[in-house]
């Protein structure tokens, strides 16, 4: 059997999988195990990205994403601690999770917007960085700005609340 | 071929916005603003995944559109974290119920 069509098969299973890391991320109690869960989330998400064709974005995904972004949220949680007790609104959040999720299936697939989707062409990263270079150059000379803002955002929001 | 297309396409559909239906029931479950973060990233995730899968008619579009979100996403979640880590030294807590109440 070609590997082309079994590329549903490879998908619904990552997507069970996904499913399940996410119930885990707002279900675990211990705030740090559920932050290690979001990072299994995102992999799983940089897998079905990879799988329907977008390699360079689940690239992106795994090295910023899981390797920066959600190591910082797991090494502050695990560095200042889970405190206090933490109170659930477990109704209120079924009806608001179902309705969304409802809502979006209906858009979806009684819009027939599923059918828009077609394996994209290959985008070699030779050519990624070219078209961003020439074509968004101005919105990645923005995006270093607003990081190395957001840094030092970081920094003086955190040393304010210090107790002297 | 065009009919895996569309099972695909289905398919990953329906998985984000199962996965974005599970991150709005964490944020409207809980009031850990951590718990919060967690759920909101969720939501992005899941939103990512759809958002590049009805993309896939320009793949270069959706390709610079995912390295963009995914850059600003992590700018974002560094202030988040500070702003709470900012909160949780000066009053002790990482509830958001407390939070409304100082407001208040």
């Amino acid at each position: 059997m070609h590997m082309y069509t079994m590329l549903p098969f490879f998908t619904i299973a990552l997507g069970v999988a996904s499913i399940a890391a996410a119930y885990y991320v707002v279900k675990i109690k211990d705030l740090v195990y559920a932050s290690v869960m979001l990072d299994v989330l995102a992999s799983i998400i940089a897998s079905m990205l990879a799988l329907i064709g977008y390699g360079i974005v689940a690239a992106f995904q795994v090295l910023i994403y899981v390797g920066a972004a959600v190591m910082f949220i797991i090494i502050t949680i695990s560095m200042i601690g889970a405190r206090g007790r933490e109170t659930k609104e477990p109704f209120l959040g079924f009806i608001t999770g179902t309705f969304l999720s409802i809502a979006i299936i209906i858009i979806v697939m009684g819009g027939g917007l599923f059918k828009l989707y077609a394996r994209p062409g290959y985008v070699s990263p030779s050519q990624a960085a070219a078209g961003l270079l020439s074509h968004y150059f101005p919105v990645i000379v923005l995006i270093i700005i607003a990081q190395a803002a957001t840094i030092i955002e970081a920094i003086s929001i955190s040393k304010r609340g210090e107790k002297k | 071929m065009m009919a895996l297309d569309t099972l695909t396409g289905a398919v990953v559909m329906v998985v984000s916005s199962v996965i974005m239906g599970i991150g709005a029931y964490g944020v409207a479950s809980s009031r850990s603003l951590f718990r919060q973060v967690l759920s909101i990233e969720v939501i992005f995730n899941g939103l990512l995944l759809l958002v590049l899968s009805l993309l896939s008619f320009n793949a270069i579009a959706a390709t610079y559109f995912g390295i963009l979100i995914i850059s600003s996403v992590a700018a974002e979640i560094i202030v988040v974290v500070a702003i709470i880590v900012a909160y949780l030294r000066s009053t002790g807590s990482l509830s958001s119920d407390e939070l409304e109440e100082e407001r208040a």
